[in-house]
């Protein structure tokens, strides 16, 4: 076996053990590079994004760049697959639909998500992302992914 | 050459990489026309998504076709406006190959007084094998809400104040 693919599993399997999500994002370099973090707060996961100068999109609002936000969703929406599904390979996207609500303004972004059905091969998950409560949304986005 | 798109490419160029996302990506812009634009986003090994195959982020490819759509919306403006991205769906066609530089491209394919439909796709090796498509819906919405007077404070304020200014922008 691959040794890359050994040290993800064996860390999604101690992740998923010690029920930290915070240890599986560590495994993908992009989660740094935006500066996802993630908790487990009841029965779910709560994923923040904290304010940084590396994801402005428009300085002149100043505004979060709706790219981030995207890739913020989405790597929610993958990490909340490798915590709640027994999986152990990092799931492949196939679509992924954005609506943008409201401005994402430059402060701490927070998401949940919701795996809403899953097949054998097919993961449907809906993602909400707020910043001053749930009940304002900023962004939604609806994701497949394929496991194996 | 039409004068607007003269003043357009370099204003875009400065926007999308010398600030913010576009900059610490490293996005390049290497095509700017009346509702078209086209950039480059060479392999970073930051962005990385699965560090099995070393395959970067599908996160990075939405950044991508985002600014790349919202670019060519901005090219197609008469007036001074803004426009926010109202949706945007993305299909993944296959997935991209590390060590390799993503080709995006983007075009306006329909322009009515209120939304712009966009269209974009992102290719590695061959532009009729892409690695994503998307479609991008944005809204046209004029800026007398916010005055030109305010953009260039705050502008200026970037400049001077850097990220510091943004904070105090943000806490206000």
């Amino acid at each position: 076996m691959n040794d890359a693919l050994k040290i993800l599993q064996e860390g999604l399997v101690k992740a998923r053990a010690e029920s930290s999500p915070q240890q599986m994002l560590d495994l993908i370099p992009y989660s740094s590079f935006i500066g996802v973090k993630a908790k487990v707060e009841g029965t779910e996961v709560l994923y923040w994004m904290d304010r940084r100068p590396s994801n402005i999109g428009n300085p002149s609002l100043p505004a979060i760049h709706g790219g981030v936000i995207g890739g913020f969703l989405e790597l929610s929406a993958g990490i909340e697959i490798l915590y709640t599904l027994d999986v152990n390979e990092v799931p492949k996207v196939i679509d992924f639909s954005l609506d943008y609500l409201r401005p994402g303004r430059y402060k701490t972004m927070y998401a949940n998500c919701t795996v809403l059905r899953q097949g054998r091969k097919l993961v449907n998950v809906s993602v909400t992302a707020w910043q001053d409560s749930p009940d304002t949304p900023i962004a939604t986005a609806r994701c497949h992914f394929l496991i194996t | 050459m039409n004068l607007k798109l003269a003043i357009f490419k370099p204003i875009l160029k400065l926007a999308m990489e010398r600030q913010g996302h576009g900059a610490v990506l490293g996005f390049k812009v290497t095509k700017v026309g009346r509702g078209e634009v086209e950039m480059t986003f060479p392999y970073k090994q930051e962005v990385i998504g699965n560090p099995v195959t070393g395959v970067v982020h599908g996160g990075v490819i939405v950044s991508l076709l985002d600014t790349c759509c919202g670019s060519a919306a901005i090219t197609t403006l008469t007036s001074v406006a803004v426009t926010p991205t109202m949706d945007l769906r993305l299909d993944y066609m296959h997935p991209a190959e590390p060590h390799k530089p993503i080709y995006v491209a983007a075009k306006v394919y329909r322009n009515t007084s209120n939304v712009m439909f966009c269209r974009g796709s992102a290719w590695q090796d061959d532009p009729e094998n892409p690695i994503a498509h998307c479609v991008a819906t944005f809204m046209k919405v004029d800026t007398q809400s916010f005055s030109l007077t305010n953009i260039i404070r705050r502008r200026f304020n970037h400049l001077i104040g850097g990220v510091k200014a943004f904070e105090k922008e943000a806490d206000k």
